[in-house]
């Protein structure tokens, strides 16, 4: 299950925030502790590089892009290289959208855009769509070009 | 002062340039929902205000009922749009609104006309939607335009149709089951997506079939599989077979050429799921290993921190239980301690810390001092429990591995951490007797500077028992009576109890021990000086507690013999009366043992480490709730308590598993029962064991359980008489039970049960029972020391053997001696080995081993085995039993 995507500024603002299978109450707790773990770690980070951590049985695969840090956090069949898949197919829909790493004025204006994107990429919890191209003309309702 | 002010204004333009979101507001944007009711729709504006909601949404922002409908309603609206990418963004709108049961009525009628339009892409999204707000009676409505998407030719709406399919097999699994044969059309589709999640959805429809599962398998590995996240569900589903074949250990194991040929997949995640398939198999083989570990070496040089770490992980497992397999990687492990990514350098440096040998610990230790100081506690704590079970393997190393747990108990850390480290070192001290002076030097440098109440009074209970029995137990004196003066009630009042522990124990520090606890009875705290009181009166045979010397010390360190649990309950139930409590009144029958014994077998504990912490505090267990049992109180002392024996497959009915008690002139089996059927009650439990495989043996005693309910534990007893010394056997069990049905929802049983009997898996009684594992710091000491008077030398022909490490483990099992000084690791490609083994046998002989073995070029193995022990006739027993093994 891949338990959460998230999207903060570099101040640890959160930006996106989607959960699957997690109960409201550990939400607030997840979101401090991965912010956190972004501030002690992102710092000077190169824009996509990836970063792992585990926290019990649960993984965290987690970068920079822009402006903006990028979690994912998963469990069971998502281990590291799942999520790492699942975090690059993120960052390149992300690029696709928004033409470069983004600033985070640039990451807003294309909100609506992204929304769509992760609605293609994660679908409740698990992983649907992972090449840009296609993520690309899906969100435009096109059919994708490998039929 | 114009200046600051224009300044401010600046950074605010620049603010709300920022952000487009700047201000956000969940009222008005509401309002702005409204223009979704325009007859002249504008979809550019419809689209910002989607955008708008979505952002509220997604920053954890909830809408109250009315809210939510209300906007649900105003969206459907826009089905009337033929803008593309305002139909897109309704369809998202709709699922994060998930609309109630009642509501779901409104859109549906447009999503079916969606659900099978001309458009691929309404059709792919109408679906996905329609599943997502859907129920069971709209689902049997929809489930045949399911069906055909399913085998769609656009791909888009096939997988739409199987991930829907995954989600609602959850929900609706009577339904989606029908569709297999679809799905099984889909499986085979040229498209790579379409067939990953028509494989995953296949094999959660038959997940409980397995002989369907083994011929998916079969056929797919055989076949082409195009996605590599496909092939990594086959990897896994093959192994799932694998492990279900159960190992026979016979023969080529099957799809392991598979499983090996994907390690040359060109998609790393397929090469490592294929190696962390093959390092996770039962019974896995070094030959089968080596290529596994090849390929994950190279990944720990990766470019890419997260196939290091995936790499590191694996590597780590496999070192708990394959040591050897990991040295190859050891200089490419070492490299990554300074990683800057710490959860990759913690899990090289407890990889190394359990492949390492004796030779290696020094530099190693360097290292890890250099990389403590930066990392968080809870990898500290990690890297110290992998050091305490270094230092169990290798005792002779004791004197580094302790001045490195002092040097990083002086430093800062959180209570987890510390504590972490006085627990090693605790344990240290009683598994490596000559690491107890300095280790006790420690802890009381400890203490002097100890912001944490709970170690420090563990710290003072702990010098207390064991500071009186060094060589010069006054200079702990003075550490104890400093935190009389400097701290806290509670540990002043620890350090009260120590010190008459002390004044007790050793007779030339009485005197001086009564002028420091004079001065305690003018503590402030009425506990420390109520505490004086007791013990100056009680060590100068005021007689008000024990007379003797005796009693004092029974009184000063004996235990409550009740089990604190009950003593608590006791006292929380008695009502203060004329009547004083009674501690004899307390029950000393100990509760059922939780499930995590018995789960234990599944985890088992890791390298040497993790047992011996476990032993001596069950064995105690086991010895309190043996001797509470009257019929076993004339067995004498119990010897030895085995390890739990799995006597029922996992996952069935029943789970028992049985520890062997082994005394003197008896054996007793304690059944540990479990009744995992939650409509059932089990009543009148016992085994019944038939010995006639095990002639020596009578039986004298069977203890029922009057009755098992589900999920908590319970046991029965059976004991027999044996010969004293050794005898061996063989013995087959049946639970017998009456079974009385529960109704799960009231929970009463029946009244009428039926008589029923289960067949459990045979149990051995071998030599390795009569023998306790009880290391020496320093075997050629001990050996020489034993002397030759009963030293019995003889040599064996071992036959054909695998590799030599298996047949030093083959023997080290047979004799269930503790191996000595990390001597049970045989280096890789060594032609001969000399293995060093200790123990007590069933009488209390002390028994050491030497074996040295040699292997030939057609694998032949040879090994001379010298015994020492203290008692010659045991001596040849050990001959015997290896003899005979």
């Amino acid at each position: 299950m891949l338990l959460a995507v998230l999207f903060s500024n570099s101040e640890g603002n959160i930006l996106v925030e989607r959960f699957h299978g997690v109960p409201a109450e550990e939400r607030l707790h997840w979101r401090s502790f991965l912010v956190k773990l972004g501030a002690d770690n992102l710092k000077g980070v190169k824009n996509e590089e990836l970063l792992v951590a585990s926290h019990k049985s649960v993984y965290i695969v987690y970068t920079v892009l822009g402006d903006v840090c990028i979690y994912v956090v998963g469990k069971d069949d998502y281990d590291e290289l799942a999520l790492a898949e699942v975090i690059f197919a993120i960052t390149s829909a992300v690029k696709d959208v928004c033409g470069k790493p983004p600033t985070e004025r640039l990451f807003l204006d294309k909100y609506g855009k992204i929304c769509l994107c992760l609605d293609e990429i994660v679908w409740k919890g698990e992983l649907e769509n992972t090449d840009k191209d296609r993520i690309r003309r899906l969100i435009r309702l096109k059919p994708p070009t490998d039929v | 002062m114009a200046q600051p002010l224009v300044k401010k204004d600046d950074d605010r333009d620049d603010e709300a340039e920022y952000s487009p979101f700047l201000g956000i507001e969940k009222g008005a944007v509401l309002q702005e929902a409204r223009v979704f009711n325009d007859p002249q729709l504008d979809p550019r504006r419809c689209s910002q205000v989607i955008t708008k909601l979505l952002y509220l949404l997604n920053q954890g922002e909830t809408f109250t009922k009315i809210e939510a409908t209300e906007v649900f309603f105003a969206v459907t609206k826009l089905f009337q749009s033929r803008d593309i990418g305002l139909r897109r963004m309704v369809y998202l709108m709709i699922k994060e609104l998930s609309p109630s049961a009642d509501e779901v009525i409104i859109v549906t009628s447009s999503l079916m006309k969606d659900m099978n339009s001309k458009t691929d892409m309404y059709r792919a999204n109408a679906i996905r939607v329609l599943c997502r707000i859907t129920d069971g009676t709209l689902l049997t409505q929809i489930e045949r335009y399911l069906k055909q998407a399913i085998v769609d030719k656009n791909p888009v709406v096939a997988s739409a149709a199987l991930v829907s399919g995954i989600h609602l097999l959850q929900t609706n699994p009577e339904i989606v089951k029908r569709w297999s044969n679809e799905v099984q059309e889909a499986v085979q589709s040229r498209a790579a997506l379409v067939q990953f999640h028509a494989l995953a959805l296949l094999h959660q429809i038959r997940q409980n079939d397995r002989l369907a599962v083994s011929k998916l398998v079969t056929s797919l590995t055989r076949g082409t599989v195009r996605s590599p996240l496909a092939q990594c569900l086959l990897i896994r589903y093959a192994s799932q077979v694998i492990h279900e074949s159960g190992n026979t250990q016979t023969g080529e194991r099957p799809f392991y050429d598979y499983l090996e040929s994907c390690l040359r997949h060109k998609a790393e995640m397929v090469i490592f799921e294929a190696a962390r398939a093959i390092t996770e198999l039962s019974g896995v083989t070094s030959r089968e290993l080596t290529p596994a570990i090849t390929v994950l070496q190279l990944f720990l040089s990766s470019s890419k921190p997260v196939l290091r770490f995936a790499a590191v992980r694996t590597l780590n497992k496999v070192a708990m239980t394959h040591p050897m397999a990991v040295t190859n990687c050891n200089i490419d492990m070492e490299s990554l301690i300074s990683d800057q990514n710490r959860s990759i350098a913690t899990l090289a440096i407890t990889t190394l810390l359990k492949t390492g040998n004796e030779s290696s610990v020094d530099r190693l230790m360097k290292q890890i001092t250099n990389f403590m100081s930066d990392i968080a506690d809870e990898f500290k704590i990690v890297v110290v429990e992998a050091i305490r079970s270094l230092c169990l393997k290798f005792p002779l190393k004791y004197r580094s591995l302790m001045n490195f747990l002092s040097n990083i108990l002086r430093e800062e850390g959180g209570f987890e951490y510390k504590k972490a480290i006085v627990d090693s070192i605790v344990l240290l001290i009683r598994d490596i007797p000559d690491a107890k002076e300095s280790g006790l030097f420690h802890l009381c440098e400890f203490i002097e500077d100890c912001e944490f109440t709970y170690l420090s009074t563990q710290i003072l209970h702990f010098l207390g028992n064991e500071g009186p029995k060094t060589s010069d137990p006054s200079k702990y004196i003075r550490y104890i009576y400093n935190r009389v003066i400097l701290e806290n009630a509670t540990v002043r009042a620890s350090a009260v109890s120590t010190l008459a522990k002390f004044g007790a124990m050793v007779d030339s520090l009485k005197p001086r021990i009564f002028v420091l606890l004079r001065r305690c009875l003018f503590d402030s705290d009425d506990e420390v000086r109520d505490r004086a009181t007791l013990y100056l009166n009680m060590l100068a045979g005021d007689g008000i507690v024990g007379e003797t010397g005796k009693d004092v010390k029974e009184f000063l360190f004996g235990s409550l013999n009740v089990p604190l649990g009950n003593l608590e309950t006791s006292l929380k139930n008695y009502e203060p009366s004329e009547e004083p409590f009674d501690i004899n009144s307390v029950p000393k029958d100990v509760k059922a043992q939780p499930l995590a014994e018995k789960k234990a077998p599944g985890k088992k504990p890791t390298g040497l480490g993790a047992a011996p912490t476990g032993p001596t505090s069950t064995v105690d267990a086991y010895e309190k709730l043996l001797s509470s049992i009257p019929e076993f109180a004339g067995f004498g002392k119990l010897f030895k308590s085995s390890a739990p024996v799995e006597l029922t497959e996992a996952e069935t009915e029943y789970a028992v598993n049985v520890v062997k008690h082994i005394y003197d002139g008896h054996v007793v089996f304690q059944y540990n029962c479990t009744n995992t059927v939650p409509e059932q009650l089990l009543e009148n439990v016992s085994v019944v064991v038939d010995a006639s495989e095990a002639e020596e043996f009578s039986e004298v005693v069977s203890k029922h359980l009057r009755s098992l309910p589900y999920d908590s534990p319970g046991h029965t007893f059976v004991a027999f008489e044996k010969p004293e010394g050794v005898a061996f056997g063989k013995f087959s069990n049946v639970l017998r039970f009456i079974v009385k049905e529960v109704d799960t929802s009231t929970g009463e049983a029946e009244e009428e049960g039926v008589e029923d009997e289960y067949q459990l898996e045979d149990l051995d009684v071998v030599a390795a029972d009569y023998m306790l594992k009880v290391g020496v710091s320093n075997f050629k000491n001990a050996w020489d020391s034993m002397g030759d008077d009963c030293e019995r030398v003889d040599e064996y022909g071992l036959g054909v053997r695998e590799s030599l490490a298996e047949a030093v483990n083959a023997v080290i099992n047979i004799l269930g001696m503790q191996p000595c000084e990390g001597t049970e690791v045989v280096p890789s490609n060594s032609r001969s080995h000399t293995c060093l083994l200790s123990g007590v046998f069933i009488g209390n002989v002390k028994v050491l081993v030497r074996l040295s073995f040699g292997i030939d070029g057609p694998k032949q193995v040879a090994m001379k085995l010298a015994v020492r022990s203290e008692d010659p006739a045991v001596s040849d027993t050990i001959h015997e039993i290896v003899a005979s093994g």
